[in-house]
């Protein structure tokens, strides 16, 4: 323990003594401070405090004094462990109240008037990284998280950035639900009446009206999440246990929709089954059919949903199948279960955790899904487009945007609590540490006829769709003018070779820009949310419910919503963040980091605890276990969790649309901004490349990652 | 270079284990001595692998102190403790190599991998399974794999190997096999070893003193012999071996033993002891003596089952004192089912313990 | 072990000391992509200022403005309809830029005037009808040529018009009929119109795209967004309505407290130029430009053809009006049925 916590003390005081405490023009790495050293603006904590006065910095020194005389003196483990608790917590409020209580131009309390404090920089994010481990490590020392620092310590990191770029940035927008008219403060009076409202709940659809927003949200979101949890299965179940011959074209079927950017998929639904859609002109021509605007409403987005969220559910399903043990199918069999029995009550039942999170994801997804409505939504209004509209609509009214998202999250958290309910205690570990060699139980006939003839036509309604967005990105008007051209991705992506090479197309910008912020959050991505779903499945601590869902409010949140709660939460001091390219990451993260968590949870769930055990039990510590045992393990939970938060990054739009800035911006809003001027061809064009880029980026990952090395053979019975 | 391995003792003082509202242990006090072999004994739920948990550091204490091999451990967490564990389901890393897995625990201690590697070589030896490292574990038999775990475990020297139900896996045949080598490498080792079994052949066969827990703390502990020989209670009595327990009335002591009332006799007994009051007398099935006419010192029995199982026959017979189980030589005189017969016992031999509830009497 | 995930978490941190703090000029562009990359290009050239542009929606900019008040990362914001310029106005959020109107035309000088300044007019674009040919054809239909006869039941679910409560677009038409034909007769007039409505968008630009695919027959908006369209290649005819017809004005509004003024100052009075203003044409901008020495495309909607209102900003632009117009609107209009899909 002192010896972790020496080492965090060092750090600490370098970043306070060495490292420039505020932001510095031109970023940390860029050195230009360190000829600075002593000047204002860049000074480190400690000169500035000595230099020039400004003693609310001091509020670390005294705890890191405190630190070092527990390294030097204190005798016992407990009291060494007490001291550095205490010691560490005082420091890093000391730190929270200087961020919070003098803000960037002048004091929030009379007392320090006049003075003020740019954002925190490099200095300050080291000093209050040091003080929190120290405090974690200390925590460990009392025996917590069975004396492991490193679990105590990763838990207090993510609970500490979950704080900070969840609770944080949500609480200043959720607040204003309780806003009273006219700037008369906060109650609950005027949120209740707007809450319980009939314009929200409203089940006006049954009597041949319209239902409230909140409704159509929740039946659609419903259906979406059975339907692509469905719909997942049967993907996953051929893939796994039947001997279907082409595969490879199937997985690159199964993954592209999640690569598309969401108004593609619309768009290209418009053009099969608008009113003028090619379907639709070939059924009334054929058939003498009425054409109808079916597609404008609940059919259009279910449509489009499934399409683009049964791959969320297959890539967590995958794992789950391929993680059930192939002895217990075949104890079943030996039992004299049939196929189908075994299936039924052996195979089925060992799913479903996988089964239950990839609906909560469905769900959520469903719920949160902006683009898509908004393309096809006619007039059906669900809660995420309300939301923007109450947000940039021509009467912005936040606290409108606020109830509505309150109303949200209480349906997020309600399926939540639904599927802990169902997944219930149960064990569901098949991967344990007693090798077996067994072959997975392959589907009876019905069963895998049932998945072929759902999976398959999907499979082609998806080639279908994708090669209609091919076809136009090739022509010069799609729908109207079908003569061949490459104008549009020569207007994005030319490259001129003269004086060497110079990218001169329009789109390389944002497309460069796209590519290295997705490229930055998806590993940390990855890691954020396996690390949760790590502590969530194997540590035991005290409020891990609340933990647990806190984890998935910003992915149940409209990114519209995230967007402006991040610009109103990071645009000052302490933490100003805004118009750098490092907001864009930190959302991707945190936005993301639930596929992780869930992904996580639901493979980890199937890995035995005594694996774990006997790593540490051979000396290992945790971070070792993670690395060396379970990692290797959660081959398809990492990569579904690289490729989604990845994807994600480059195919957002809601979120992204209020942080971009000129010199980050993002490819998903440089394409809105096409289609909203009409500009199809380029917009497609754009998307195309943009999906080749996410496809090669995926079947390299895979490559690099491979199967989960569970060594068992992989067969399928004939 | 395996043999120097550091011997650990392991101290128990006053531990309790709590779950939330659940007791897993009451204040337990424990003390096993280096280089024995200790087995926690005892039926499912009683805490003996929560306290093979706790040795482990897999668990913390709600109170009390930990000690191994002097140091106290209470808040160590297990990766820093000297102690490796084998477990019941094997926990082969399904990932790595025979040679990986053995090597793994070396490794973690930043051995350079050539080194590492030799020594796992010499544990798979040891375990007679030198050759195999470059298998997967899925390619080795369940007897195989559960050697693989033990080499896994020796190699880091621990001062205690803790070995949680190492054998249920396993058929019984290997089961002798693997428990007499496991004995065997302990005792060469000079190691410190905690076994957890709920098996007691399994147990009076490998251990030098075993700790009978059940409810949460701590039954009987003793040599196996002490336990079978000197049981306690009617709980171990009837957990170690198996044991009729008949009702008897101790009815006073004399020179010559202990003079008790069983039904309608009296009968001296010359070894056991008892305070005067309700007992129950223990009679080991092969201590039954069967025959066709009374004697003092009998009662009377009919019998309702026979089994002949080659070696030895089996008899269940029914008496007014309860069923009685007894195990006879197969070149003993035979009985039928139905038959009338007279129980008789070495009454130099038998044991008494502490009386047990009227519904509890029966046989297993 | 855990020095290097917190070694790489702390590298994160650290990069949070790299703010935009260059001098520079932030532009927020709410008018078509390559018509805020000309304009950016041609304003570097002439005065040297580095611009970093992004092209964001009106309602978008608008959000983000109010989100950033205080500390705002954007120094001007060009482009987009007048009614949220003039409501960032309202709100103080933007400041006068005291550049020169002299050379603008009456409508630009009118919201500069209305708002102190703090906004000035750079395009105006009139409120047109438009349909698709083919379908109208194929549906047997004939072509509109006023406000009123699309009230003909004829047109029963060919219509589509956005919905004023998101759309700056429909709030413009709605406060256009209300000028034209009085409030009680101009909401009759949309309870007519709205039984023949298919959809009621969100978005203002949505009725004309769908109109341009055949998605739907008729469709109400901004005129230049239908010659756009037109230009593409699509069947759309446009129709300036009998009655007469408003319209909207584009806006250049610096941001209150930009880090960069006299670069804002400076971009302002750049866009007011007749010669930045006609370099739309080279990108195909149909809208009228402010500047009374711009020329014009012989494709642009003659504003001088048109027969256009004499459309009150001040009014209509108010919040109370604007409340209480939408009020009525949800109660008369969109509660009086309509927005059927067939």
């Amino acid at each position: 323990m002192k010896r972790t916590a020496g080492l965090w003390l060092l750090i600490g005081l370098a970043g306070y003594a060495l490292l420039p405490w505020y932001m510095v023009s031109g970023g940390v790495f860029s050195l230009g401070w360190v000829v600075d050293m002593t000047g204002k603006g860049a000074a480190p904590a400690f000169w500035q405090v000595v230099t020039q006065g400004k003693w609310w910095l001091a509020g670390p020194l005294p705890a890191f004094a405190a630190v070092a005389l527990v390294q030097g003196f204190a005798r016992g483990q407990l009291t060494a462990a007490r001291a550095l608790v205490g010691a560490a917590a005082a420091g890093l409020g000391l730190l929270v109240a200087q961020g919070l209580l003098i803000p960037g131009s002048a004091a929030r309390f009379g007392w320090i008037a006049g003075e003020g404090q740019p954002g925190m920089g490099a200095g300050a994010a080291i000093t209050a990284l040091a003080l929190l481990l120290i405090l974690t490590t200390g925590i460990s020392g009392l025996g917590r998280g069975r004396g492991d620092a490193f679990v105590t310590g990763l838990i207090g990191l993510i609970v500490a950035l979950v704080a900070i770029f969840v609770f944080y940035p949500v609480a200043h927008v959720l607040i204003r639900a309780f806003e009273l008219k006219g700037g008369a403060g906060y109650g609950v009076s005027e949120f209740l009446g707007r809450f319980f409202s009939a314009n929200l709940w409203g089940l006006g659809c049954l009597a041949g009206g319209e239902c409230g927003p909140a409704v159509n949200s929740l039946v659609l979101g419903v259906m979406t999440g059975a339907g692509t949890t469905a719909l997942g299965l049967a993907f996953a179940l051929i893939f796994t246990r039947t001997g279907f011959r082409a595969k490879p074209v199937l997985r690159v079927l199964t993954i592209i929709p999640i690569i598309t950017p969401p108004f593609v998929i619309g768009l290209a639904l418009i053009l099969l089954f608008g009113r003028a859609g090619t379907v639709t002109e070939f059924f009334a021509d054929t058939f003498g059919w009425e054409k109808t605007r079916w597609l404008y409403g609940f059919g259009g987005i279910y449509l489009a949903q499934m399409l683009s969220f049964t791959p969320i559910a297959f890539l967590v399903l995958i794992g789950v199948v391929e993680g059930v043990s192939p002895s217990m199918e075949e104890a079943s069999q030996t039992l004299d279960a049939d196929r189908w029995q075994t299936f039924r009550h052996v195979s089925l039942p060992l799913m479903r955790p996988g089964l239950a999170n990839a609906f909560l994801l469905g769900f959520i997804e469903s719920l949160a899904d902006f683009g898509n409505p908004l393309v096809l939504g006619g007039n059906f209004n669900v809660l995420s487009t309300e939301i923007y509209f109450a947000i940039v609509g021509a009467v912005a009214d936040p606290a409108k945007a606020a109830i509505l998202s309150i109303a949200l999250l209480v349906m997020t958290l309600g399926a939540f609590l639904v599927q802990r309910r169902w997944v219930g205690r149960k064990s569901y570990a098949t991967v344990t540490g007693k090798a077996d060699s067994g072959r997975h139980a392959a589907l009876n006939p019905a069963l895998r006829w049932a998945c072929y003839l759902t999976a398959l036509p999907w499979a082609a309604f998806t080639a279908a769709i994708y090669s209609m967005i091919a076809f136009g990105s090739f022509v010069k008007l799609w729908g109207y003018d079908h003569s061949f051209t490459l104008e549009h991705y020569i207007r994005a992506f030319s490259v001129s070779f003269a004086n060497g090479i110079r990218f001169t197309g329009s789109a390389w910008d944002s497309y460069f820009t796209t590519l290295t912020i997705a490229g930055i959050s998806a590993p940390l991505t990855a890691f954020v949310g396996l690390a949760t779903a790590y502590l969530l499945v194997r540590q035991k601590f005290a409020g891990k419910e609340a933990f647990e869902f806190s984890t998935m409010l910003s992915f149940a949140i409209p990114g519209t919503v995230i967007g402006v709660a991040y610009v109103m939460a990071f645009n000052f001091p302490p933490i100003e963040l805004t118009g750098t390219s490092v907001i864009l990451i930190i959302v991707f993260v945190f936005r993301n980091m639930p596929v992780g968590v869930r992904g996580g949870i639901a493979a980890m769930s199937q890995l035995d605890r005594s694996l774990d055990e006997a790593s540490i039990m051979l000396g290992a510590n945790s971070f070792t276990t993670a690395r060396r045992v379970i990692a290797p393990l959660l081959g398809p939970a990492i990569l579904a969790a690289l490729t989604y938060s990845f994807v994600r990054a480059i195919t957002s739009v809601s979120a992204v649309i209020f942080l971009v800035s000129a010199r980050h911006n993002m490819a998903t809003s440089f394409i809105v901004g096409r289609v909203e001027n009409g500009e199809f061809g380029f917009a497609i064009a754009y998307s195309a490349v943009l999906i080749l880029t996410m496809l090669a980026a995926i079947l390299i990952l895979q490559l690099l990652i491979g199967k989960r090395r569970l060594r068992r053979a992989d067969r399928v019975e004939a | 270079m395996l043999n120097k391995t550091q011997k650990g003792s392991v101290r128990f003082e006053s531990v309790v284990k709590s779950f939330g509202e659940v007791t897993a242990l009451r204040p337990l006090d424990l003390d096993i001595a280096p280089g024995t072999l200790v087995t926690l004994l005892g039926p499912s739920g009683c805490g003996k692998t929560t306290t093979l948990r706790l040795i482990a550091g897999l668990e913390s204490a709600t109170e009390g102190r930990i000690l191994i091999g002097g140091h106290d451990v209470t808040h160590l967490s297990a990766t820093y403790r000297k102690v490796s564990m084998v477990f019941q389901s094997y926990a082969l890393f399904p990932h790595m190599t025979v040679i990986e897995n053995v090597a793994y625990g070396l490794t973690v201690k930043r051995m350079p991998k050539a080194e590492a590697h030799a020594r796992a070589e010499e544990g798979l030896e040891m375990v007679g399974l030198a050759g195999f490292g470059k298998r997967l574990p899925s390619e080795l038999s369940g007897g195989q794999q559960q050697r693989v775990a033990v080499a896994r475990a020796i190699v880091l020297e621990p001062e205690v190997l803790l070995l949680d139900e190492p054998l249920s896996n396993l058929d019984a045949k290997l089961r002798r096999h693997v428990r007499e080598e496991i004995r065997q490498i302990q005792q060469r080792l000079g190691l410190t070893a905690v076994y957890v079994t709920h098996d007691q052949e399994e147990a009076m066969a490998v251990s030098d003193r075993i700790i009978v827990m059940k409810n949460a703390e701590i039954a009987q502990e003793g040599t196996p012999r002490d336990l079978y020989e000197r049981p306690a209670s009617a709980f171990i009595a009837d957990f170690i071996g198996d044991a009729n327990l008949l009702p008897c009335e101790v009815t006073g002591h004399s020179a010559d033993g202990t003079f008790i009332r069983l039904g309608d006799d009296n009968v001296i007994l010359s070894t056991a002891k008892a305070p005067v009051g309700s007992a129950s007398l223990v009679l080991r099935p092969h201590q039954v003596r069967m025959s066709r006419t009374p004697a003092p010192g009998t009662f009377a029995a009919e019998v309702s089952y026979a089994a002949y199982l080659g070696n030895q026959i089996q008899y269940t017979l029914t008496s007014a004192l309860g069923e009685v189980f007894a195990v006879v030589p197969p070149g003993a005189e035979p009985f039928a089912t139905g038959d009338s017969v007279f129980v008789g016992f070495p009454s130099a031999e038998v044991q008494l313990v502490p009386a047990v509830a009227a519904d509890q009497y029966m046989t297993k | 072990m855990k020095k290097l995930s917190s070694i790489s978490l702390a590298a994160v941190l650290a990069v949070l000391a790299a703010p935009a703090f260059a001098d520079e000029l932030n532009v927020v562009c709410s008018n078509e992509q390559d018509w805020c990359d000309l304009m950016a290009s041609n304003f570097e050239a002439a005065t040297g200022i580095d611009v970093a542009m992004v092209r964001k929606s009106t309602g978008e900019t608008l959000a983000q403005v109010r989100a950033e008040a205080g500390n705002p990362k954007i120094d001007v914001w060009w482009g987009g309809t007048g009614d949220p310029h003039l409501i960032a106005a309202a709100e103080d959020l933007t400041e006068a830029s005291g550049a020169d109107t002299s050379a603008l035309l009456p409508w630009a000088v009118n919201i500069a005037e209305i708002s102190s300044g703090k906004t000035i007019g750079i395009h105006a674009g009139a409120l047109g009808i438009a349909y698709n040919a083919d379908v109208l054809a194929e549906k047997g239909l004939k072509a509109p040529a006023c406000w009123k006869d699309l009230a003909d039941p004829a047109y029963k679910g060919e219509i589509q018009v956005a919905n004023p409560n998101s759309s700056g677009t429909a709030y413009t038409e709605l406060a256009t009929l209300t000028q034209l034909f009085g409030e009680d007769e101009a909401f009759k007039l949309l309870a007519e119109i709205g039984a023949n409505v298919n959809q009621y968008t969100k978005s203002g630009s949505a009725p004309s795209k769908a109109a341009a695919r055949g998605e739907t027959t008729i469709s109400i908006g901004f005129m230049h967004d239908m010659v756009n369209l037109r230009k593409s290649g699509f069947p759309l005819e446009i129709v300036a309505p009998c009655e007469g017809t408003g319209y909207e004005v584009g806006g250049v509004s610096v941001i209150k407290g930009a880090k960069n003024p006299d670069a804002a100052k400076k971009w302002v009075d750049f866009v007011l130029t007749a010669e930045a203003q006609q370099a739309g044409l080279q990108v195909g901008v149909y809208n009228v430009p402010s500047n009374s020495g711009a020329t014009l495309d012989p494709d642009s909607p003659d504003l001088s053809s048109i027969k256009l209102i004499d459309y009150d900003f001040a009014t209509y632009g108010a919040s109370d009006t604007r409340e209480r117009l939408l009020a009525r609107w949800d109660a008369e209009v969109k509660g009086a049925g309509g927005a059927v899909e067939e």
